[in-house]
C-alpha cells in the first residue's frame, strides 16, 4: 500500500512539473525540527525563528524543516519532538525557555539527535545553547531614542523584572544619556510576557506621563506598539524587525533576532558529522539585527545610531565602570565590566531610571 | 504634558472597565436566572478570538463584533444545554465550558496571530477635547463599547427590574418551582437569560481584541472572566452596583501601572496584586449580607415538579 502511495505521489511530481525538487525529495541530507510556543505570525520571538529556518532551508540545498507551533511547555513538547525524530530530524530547536526540560528528556534518549536549546542552561553532550546578547544592542537603541524624544522622556514595558529585561532597560537608558543628558527612562512591569490588556495600559500610562517614545521587552511588540502609535507617540521595537508595518508614523527602529548565520553552522557541522554542542552567544550584527529606520527618522539620527551599532559592534561595552545605579550606589566599580555572562545578573537600574525592581 | 493621577486613573479605569463591565452584566443576567456560569473566562476568549478573526477577515469591525456576540450567544447556551436540559453540575460544567473556550479560541485564533485589523473607530466629541488634560489623557476619546457601557446597564437594570421578562428571569433564579408552577417555562427563559448574557460575555471580549489591544493571543483575557465573576457578587446582581465595581476593578488596574509610570516608590509586585487583593476584600466584607442578595436558587439545577 504504501509502495503504491509513493509511486503515485512521485507520478504526480513529475505530472507536476516539480521535478527538479525531486532530488531533495527523494531524502533530504538533513531534517532539522522546530518547536514554538506561539504561532510564527506575532511579529516576535517565534517569528524571528521561523523566517531563520525558511532562510537555511534555501541556502541549504537537502535541508528540509519541520516546524510545530503553539507546543506547550510541558511533557506535550516530547511528543511533539519524538513525533519529529520519528520523521527523520536529527537536528531539533526548541525555542522556548520551558521547552528546555521537555527538549533535555527527548535528548537524553536519542544521543544521536542533536539539539540547541534557545536562551536555557542545561548542557549534555547533544545538547547545546545559544542566544542573542540583546542588552549591549539596546545602548544604540536608546541613542535613536534619546535623538527624538522632544519630551526627555523615554518609557519602557517590561514583562518580568528579570535579569536580561533590565540589562535591556540599562544599556537603552544610557545610550540615551549619551546623546541627551537630561533623558529619563521610566519603566513599567505589566507581570506577564503576554497580558496585551494591561500592555495597553501601561503604554498608555506612560504617554499619560509625557513620554513620547516607548520601547518593550515582551513576548508580541503590536500592542504596546499600536497603542503608542494611536496616540501619536514613537516607538522602538523588539524581537522581531518587521514590526514596523504597525507604526507608519511613530516607528524609530527596534532590534530584531537573526538565528539564520547560526543555524547554518550548526547545520553544515551536522551534516559534516562534526557538530560539538557548546554555548553561543551572539551580539549586534550576529544574533542580534537593527530594524529599517521609520520614514520620520532624520538623516542625522539614523547617522548617529549607525555609528553607535558600529561602536558595539566594534567590542563597545557600555557596562564598563564606573556604573551607579538609581539609588546613588556604585553597581560596577571602575576599572571593571560586565560581559555576556553577566548579563542575566542584574538587579538593579542604572543612573536615570525611573522605577524600582524589588 | 503630563496627566494628573487620579485622571490617568479614571481614564485607566474607564478603558480596563468597559469588558469587565460588559462580562460583568452577562453574568448578572444568567445568574439572576439562576445559573452560574464559571466558564466566563471561556466566553470571553471566544468572543476576542472570533471578533478579532472576523474582522482581520472581512476587514470590518463591524462584522467582527456582531460574530462576537452571536459566538458568545452560542456558547453560553451550550453551556446552558448542559446544565438546563442535560442538568448537569453548573459548577463543573462552567470550569469545562472555560477549558473548552481555551481550546476553540486558540484554534480560531491560530490563524490570525499577527494580523492587522482597523479596529473599532474612537470618537471623542469635540466639545470634551478642548477640556484641560482631557487632550493628553486617553479620556473620553472611546469607542462604541465605552460610550455604550453605561446605556447598557442602564437598560438592563430597566429590563430585569421594570419589565414583565424581568420580573420572570427574576423569578426563575429564586424559585424555578413557583415560576412553573405559574404556567412559566423556566428553562426557556434561562436559555434566553444565557443567550442574552452570552452575547455581552462576547462582546465583552471582543473589546479587548477589537479596541484595547488590536490583537489576538491565546489566553489574553488573563483572568479578567474571574474578576467579572466576583464583581457580580460584589455589585449584588445590579447592573448599576456593577458600573461602580467595574470602574473600581478597572481602576485597581490602572492605579499600579499609573503608580510605576509616575516612578512611585512601591514594590511592582505588591502593585500587581491589588486587584486580587480588592477582589478579597470585597468578598470578605460583602460576605455577611451575601444570602440577601444572591438569588435563592443561584447554581442549583432545576429539575422539575411530581
Amino acid at each position: 500500500m504504501r509502495k503504491t502511495l509513493g509511486f503515485v505521489a512521485a507520478a504526480l511530481t513529475v505530472v507536476l512539473g516539480l521535478g527538479g525538487r525531486a532530488v531533495a525529495a527523494e531524502k533530504p541530507r538533513l531534517v532539522i525540527g522546530a518547536v514554538y510556543v506561539g504561532s510564527v505570525n506575532d511579529y516576535g520571538y517565534n517569528r524571528s525563528f521561523h523566517d531563520a529556518l525558511a532562510q537555511v532551508a534555501r541556502d541549504l540545498p537537502g535541508v528540509k524543516v519541520l516546524e510545530a507551533e503553539n507546543v506547550p511547555e510541558s511533557a506535550e513538547a516530547e511528543r511533539v519532538m519524538e513525533g519529529m525524530i520519528r520523521q527523520g530530524a536529527t537536528l531539533l530547536f526548541p525555542t522556548s525557555f520551558g521547552h528546555q526540560e521537555p527538549a533535555f528528556n527527548v535528548a537524553k534518549r536519542h544521543p544521536k539527535v542533536f539539539f540547541e536549546h534557545a536562551g536555557g542552561w542545561m548542557r549534555g553532550p547533544n545538547f547545546g545553547v545559544y542566544f542573542g546578547s540583546t542588552q549591549t544592542a539596546w545602548y544604540p537603541m536608546g541613542v535613536a531614542a534619546g535623538k527624538m524624544t522632544r519630551t526627555k522622556k523615554l518609557g519602557f514595558v517590561i514583562g518580568m523584572p528579570i535579569g536580561f529585561a533590565l540589562g535591556n532597560v540599562n544599556a537603552f537608558q544610557m545610550g540615551a544619556r549619551s546623546v541627551n543628558p537630561e533623558a529619563t527612562t521610566i519603566v513599567v512591569v505589566t507581570g506577564g510576557w503576554s497580558d496585551k490588556a494591561k500592555e495597553a495600559a501601561a503604554a498608555n500610562a506612560l504617554l499619560d506621563q509625557g513620554v513620547d517614545v516607548v520601547a518593550m521587552h515582551v513576548d508580541s511588540p503590536a500592542t504596546i506598539i499600536q497603542t503608542v502609535e494611536a496616540r501619536g507617540g514613537m516607538s522602538i521595537g523588539f524581537q522581531s524587525v518587521e514590526a514596523n508595518v504597525l507604526a507608519p508614523k511613530g516607528w524609530i527602529t527596534g532590534l530584531g533576532f537573526t538565528w539564520a548565520p547560526f543555524f547554518e553552522d550548526v547545520a553544515k557541522d551536522v551534516m559534516a558529522g562534526q557538530f560539538a554542542p557548546g554555548a553561543t552567544y551572539r551580539g549586534l550584527g550576529k544574533m542580534v539585527a537593527v530594524a529599517p529606520f521609520g520614514s520620520s527618522v532624520p538623516e542625522d539620527v539614523r547617522r548617529e545610531v549607525t555609528a553607535a551599532v558600529d561602536k558595539v559592534k566594534d567590542g563597545f561595552n557600555p557596562f564598563t565602570g564606573p556604573v551607579t545605579d538609581n539609588e546613588g550606589k556604585v553597581q560596577i566599580p571602575a576599572g571593571q565590566s560586565w560581559g555576556g555572562d553577566k548579563m542575566g545578573n542584574f538587579s538593579w537600574y542604572v543612573e536615570g531610571v525611573v522605577g524600582r525592581v524589588k | 504634558m503630563t496627566t494628573p493621577l487620579l485622571v490617568g486613573i479614571l481614564a485607566g479605569a474607564i478603558l480596563s472597565g468597559t469588558s469587565l463591565l460588559y462580562a460583568a452584566l452577562g453574568e448578572t443576567i444568567g445568574e439572576r436566572a439562576g445559573i452560574v456560569n464559571l466558564g466566563l473566562e471561556g466566553i470571553l476568549l471566544i468572543g476576542a478570538s472570533v471578533g478579532f478573526a472576523v474582522t482581520a477577515a472581512t476587514g470590518s469591525a463591524w462584522w467582527g463584533l456582531p460574530a462576537a456576540a452571536a459566538a458568545g450567544a452560542a456558547s453560553n447556551l451550550l453551556f446552558g444545554w448542559l446544565v438546563v436540559a442535560r442538568r448537569a453540575n453548573q459548577l463543573a460544567s462552567g470550569l469545562a465550558m472555560m477549558f473548552l473556550g481555551f481550546g476553540v479560541s486558540a484554534l480560531v485564533g491560530a490563524r490570525w496571530v499577527g494580523a492587522v485589523i482597523v479596529g473599532l473607530p474612537k470618537w471623542r466629541p469635540p466639545l470634551l477635547g478642548t477640556l484641560p488634560w482631557v487632550k493628553s489623557s486617553t479620556l473620553f476619546h472611546y469607542d462604541v463599547l465605552t460610550w455604550l457601557a453605561l446605556p447598557v446597564a442602564l437598560l438592563l437594570w430597566w429590563v430585569l427590574f421594570r419589565t414583565r421578562w424581568g420580573l420572570r428571569v427574576r423569578a426563575v433564579g429564586e424559585s424555578p418551582t413557583a415560576t412553573y408552577a405559574a404556567g412559566i417555562d423556566p428553562s426557556a427563559l434561562q436559555y434566553q437569560a444565557l443567550a442574552a448574557g452570552g452575547a455581552l460575555g462576547g462582546v465583552a471580549g471582543a473589546h479587548l481584541s477589537l479596541s484595547l489591544t488590536l490583537t489576538w493571543a491565546e489566553y489574553m483575557t488573563a483572568g479578567r472572566g474571574f474578576i467579572a465573576i466576583a464583581l457580580v457578587i460584589f455589585s449584588k446582581w445590579d447592573p448599576l452596583r456593577a458600573v461602580a465595581g467595574a470602574l473600581l476593578f478597572g481602576g485597581a488596574e490602572a492605579l499600579q501601572l499609573q503608580l510605576q509610570a509616575r516612578g512611585v516608590e512601591i514594590s511592582p509586585f505588591l502593585l500587581e496584586m491589588s486587584p486580587y487583593v480588592l477582589t478579597l476584600v470585597v468578598l470578605l466584607a460583602w460576605g455577611g449580607s451575601r444570602r440577601l442578595a444572591a438569588p435563592a436558587s443561584l447554581g442549583r439545577t432545576f429539575q422539575g415538579v411530581q
